[in-house]
C-alpha cells in the first residue's frame, strides 16, 4: 500500500506515523516493563529482592526460586506441582466438554430455524451479563448438595458453563460463513443430516473449534473465584489459589512469588502465542462481521 | 424488564401465529437435541442460582448456612442495604472503577490497534508482546504489580527517588487517595489487549479504496480517520466497550487480591464488597440482595449489549 502517486503530500503523513511509532513504544513500555520486573525479580536471592534502592540487575543471579518450586523432594515443589497438574487437569476436561456442548448448539443456532432460536440464543449471552457473584452463594449450596465440594468435578461443571455463551457466539459466527450450498450437496448425495454436519462441517469450522478451545482454557486455567470458593483441601487447589496460599505463608519470597506467576503464565502464554492466528480470526469472525 | 417477564412474552413473539406454534416446534423438534446439552447445563447451573439468590434476598439467614432456619422478613435486606453509607461509596467506586478502567482500555487498545494497522517489520512480535498482559492470569498480574507499588521494596518508588522527584517511596495502594487509580492501572493493562484485538479486527473491514479516494479528495489523516474508517469500527466499537463495562462491573480478582477492599473500603466495589458480606461476615440474605441490586443495574446495561447485537443480527440479514 505505498502511496506512490503523491509524494508531495507525504510531509504531514509522517507526522501521524512517528506519532504512532512513539505511541506503540510507550505501549510497549507500560505492557512489558512489569513482565521484566517479574522476571528479574524471580532470579534474585530473598535477600537481594528486599533492598533500597533495588538491585536494577541482580548482582548475583540464581535460579534457586525455580528448582525450589519444581524440585518434588521438598514441599514447596511438590505443592506447586500438584496445583500445576490440577490446573491442567481442570482446564483440560472443562474445554474438552465445552467444545463437545458448544459445537452442535451453535451449528443449530447457526443453521435451523426452530421457534425460539432467536430467543434461546440471546438467553444463552445474556450469561455473560451476570456477575459470578450472584452465582457463588447458590453454587456453593448446589455443590453441597450434589457432594461435589472440594472436586475438580465442581470446577470443571462451573467453568463449561460460564464458557459456554462466547463458545458459541464463536462458533455460530464461524458457522455462519460456511456456504449453506455445500451441506445441500452431500444431502442430494444421500448424506443424512448430521452426517453432513460431522462429515463437512465440522472439518471446515477446525479454527473455530481451536479457537474456542483456547478461549476455554485460559478461562479454566485463570479463573479464581470459583475455585477460591470451593476448593478447601489443599491437594485439590489450582494454580491461582495455591499460590495464593503460599504467598500469605511466605509474605515476604517476592522471588518466589514471581518465580511461580512466571511459570504459571508460561502454559497460556506459548499456548496463545501458537494458535492465536485462529483466535483472532474466531473474534473477528463472530464479533466484527456485517 | 426482569427475567420473568422475558421469559413469558419472548415465544409469543417468536410466533406470529400461535396456532402454528406447537406444530411448528413438532416439525422441528429434532433441532433442539443440538442445542438441548447447552440448555441442560446452564439450567443446572445458571436458572437455578438466579432463582435462588432472589428468594434468599428475602430472608434473615444464619450465618450457619443451615437455611431451614432461615426467616422471611420481605424487603428489610434492601432497606437496609440502600440507606447504609458504604453501599453509595462502593456504588461511586464501582463506577468510577468501570467508566475510567473501560474508557482508557478502549482508547489505548484503538490507538494500537490503528499504529499497528500499517505493516512494518516487527509488526507480529510487537502485536504478540502488546496482547500478553491480557493472556496471562489476573493473579499472576495482580502479584506482579502488588510487588511493583510495593511501598517499601517497589520499583515505581524507587524510580521516583532515584530521579529525585521523591524524598521516599509514595504510598500507592496504602492510601485512601491512590489506591483506586493505582488498581485502574492494573485493570487498563490487563484489558486494553483485548480492545486492541477487537479493533484491529474491525480496522480489516474498512475499505482501502474508501481511504484512497478521500486521500486523493485532499482529506486530512483526521478526517480521514472520522468520517471514513470510525463509521466502519463503530460497530465493533460498541460491542467492545460494553463486553469491557460488564467485565469491569463484574471485576474481582484484581483488587480482592491487591487490597482486599481496603484501605477503608476505598478499593471496595460491589462484587469484593458482596464477597466480604457473604463468605467474610455470612451475611447471605444481604449479600443476596446485594446481588439482585446489582443485577438490575447490569441487566439495563445488557439490555443495550443484546440490541447492539441484535442490530448487528438484523444487518446480517438472519
Amino acid at each position: 500500500v505505498t502511496p506512490a502517486a503523491a509524494p508531495g503530500r507525504r510531509a504531514p503523513f509522517d507526522l501521524w506515523r512517528w506519532a504512532g511509532r512513539a505511541f506503540l513504544t510507550l505501549m510497549l513500555l507500560f505492557t512489558a516493563l512489569p513482565m521484566i520486573w517479574m522476571l528479574l525479580t524471580s532470579i534474585k536471592s530473598g535477600f537481594a529482592a528486599l533492598q533500597f534502592p533495588p538491585q536494577w540487575w541482580p548482582n548475583e543471579p540464581t535460579l534457586a526460586s525455580y528448582k525450589k518450586l519444581l524440585d518434588p523432594t521438598n514441599s514447596v515443589g511438590k505443592d506447586f506441582l500438584r496445583f500445576f497438574w490440577n490446573s491442567l487437569f481442570v482446564a483440560t476436561m472443562s474445554t474438552i466438554l465445552s467444545v463437545i456442548v458448544a459445537v452442535p448448539a451453535a451449528y443449530a443456532f447457526s443453521r435451523f430455524e426452530f421457534p425460539g432460536r432467536k430467543f434461546l440464543f440471546f438467553a444463552v449471552l445474556l450469561r455473560n451479563m451476570f456477575p459470578a457473584v450472584i452465582f457463588l452463594v447458590p453454587l456453593f449450596i448446589l455443590m453441597r448438595l450434589l457432594g461435589l465440594m472440594n472436586t475438580h468435578g465442581s470446577l470443571v461443571l462451573t467453568y463449561l458453563t460460564f464458557g459456554l455463551p462466547l463458545a458459541i457466539w464463536l462458533l455460530k459466527g464461524f458457522y455462519d460463513n460456511i456456504p449453506y450450498q455445500l451441506e445441500q450437496a452431500a444431502r442430494i448425495d444421500g448424506a443424512t443430516r448430521f452426517q453432513a454436519f460431522l462429515l463437512i462441517v465440522m472439518p471446515l469450522s477446525t479454527p473455530g473449534i481451536i479457537a474456542t478451545a483456547i478461549y476455554s482454557f485460559i478461562g479454566a486455567w485463570n479463573e479464581y473465584i470459583f475455585a477460591y470458593t470451593f476448593i478447601n483441601r489443599n491437594d485439590q487447589l489450582t494454580l491461582p489459589i495455591g499460590i495464593q496460599r503460599f504467598f500469605s505463608e511466605h509474605s515476604s519470597d517476592f522471588p518466589g512469588l514471581m518465580a511461580a506467576s512466571f511459570m504459571m503464565s508460561v502454559p497460556v502464554v506459548v499456548l496463545f502465542l501458537l494458535l492465536q492466528r485462529h483466535f483472532v480470526r474466531a473474534l473477528t469472525e463472530g464479533a466484527v462481521k456485517h | 424488564m426482569t427475567m420473568a417477564t422475558r421469559l413469558a412474552e419472548a415465544p409469543v413473539q417468536a410466533s406470529a401465529e400461535r396456532s402454528g406454534l406447537l406444530w411448528r416446534v413438532w416439525t422441528s423438534r429434532a433441532d433442539y437435541l443440538y442445542v438441548l446439552p447447552a440448555l441442560v447445563v446452564m439450567l443446572i447451573v445458571i436458572a437455578y442460582p438466579i432463582y435462588y439468590t432472589v428468594e434468599l434476598s428475602f430472608y434473615n439467614t444464619p450465618p450457619s448456612l443451615q437455611l431451614r432456619d432461615k426467616n422471611f422478613i420481605g424487603f428489610d435486606n434492601y432497606t437496609l442495604i440502600l440507606s447504609s453509607e458504604v453501599f453509595w461509596q462502593v456504588t461511586l467506586n464501582t463506577f468510577i472503577w468501570t467508566i475510567v478502567s473501560t474508557l482508557t482500555a478502549y482508547v489505548l487498545g484503538l490507538g494500537c490497534a490503528l499504529a499497528l494497522h500499517r505493516d512494518f517489520a516487527g509488526r507480529g512480535v510487537l502485536r504478540a508482546i502488546l496482547i500478553i498482559p491480557w493472556v496471562i492470569s489476573a493473579v499472576a498480574a495482580s502479584y506482579i504489580w502488588k510487588w511493583i507499588y510495593h511501598s517499601n521494596f517497589g520499583v515505581i518508588g524507587a524510580v521516583l527517588v532515584e530521579l529525585g522527584l521523591a524524598s521516599r517511596p509514595p504510598n500507592f495502594i496504602d492510601s485512601v487517595n491512590t489506591v483506586l487509580p493505582s488498581l485502574i492501572v492494573v485493570n487498563v493493562w490487563r484489558e486494553f489487549p483485548f480492545a486492541m484485538i477487537m479493533l484491529a479486527a474491525g480496522l480489516q473491514t474498512v475499505p482501502d479504496q474508501l481511504l484512497r479516494a478521500a486521500r486523493v479528495d485532499g482529506a486530512s489523516a483526521w478526517q480521514r480517520f472520522w468520517h471514513v474508517t470510525f463509521p466502519h469500527i463503530r460497530g465493533v466499537s460498541i460491542a467492545t466497550i460494553l463486553l469491557l463495562a460488564v467485565a469491569n462491573f463484574n471485576s474481582f480478582i484484581v483488587p480482592w487480591i491487591m487490597t482486599g477492599g481496603g484501605p477503608s473500603n476505598a478499593s471496595h466495589i460491589w462484587i469484593t464488597h458482596i464477597y466480604e458480606l457473604a463468605f467474610g461476615r455470612q451475611r447471605w440474605g444481604i449479600a443476596a440482595a446485594y446481588s439482585v441490586i446489582l443485577f438490575l443495574i447490569v441487566m439495563t446495561l445488557g439490555y443495550f449489549y443484546v440490541r447492539a447485537l441484535s442490530g448487528d443480527e438484523k444487518e446480517r440479514g438472519s
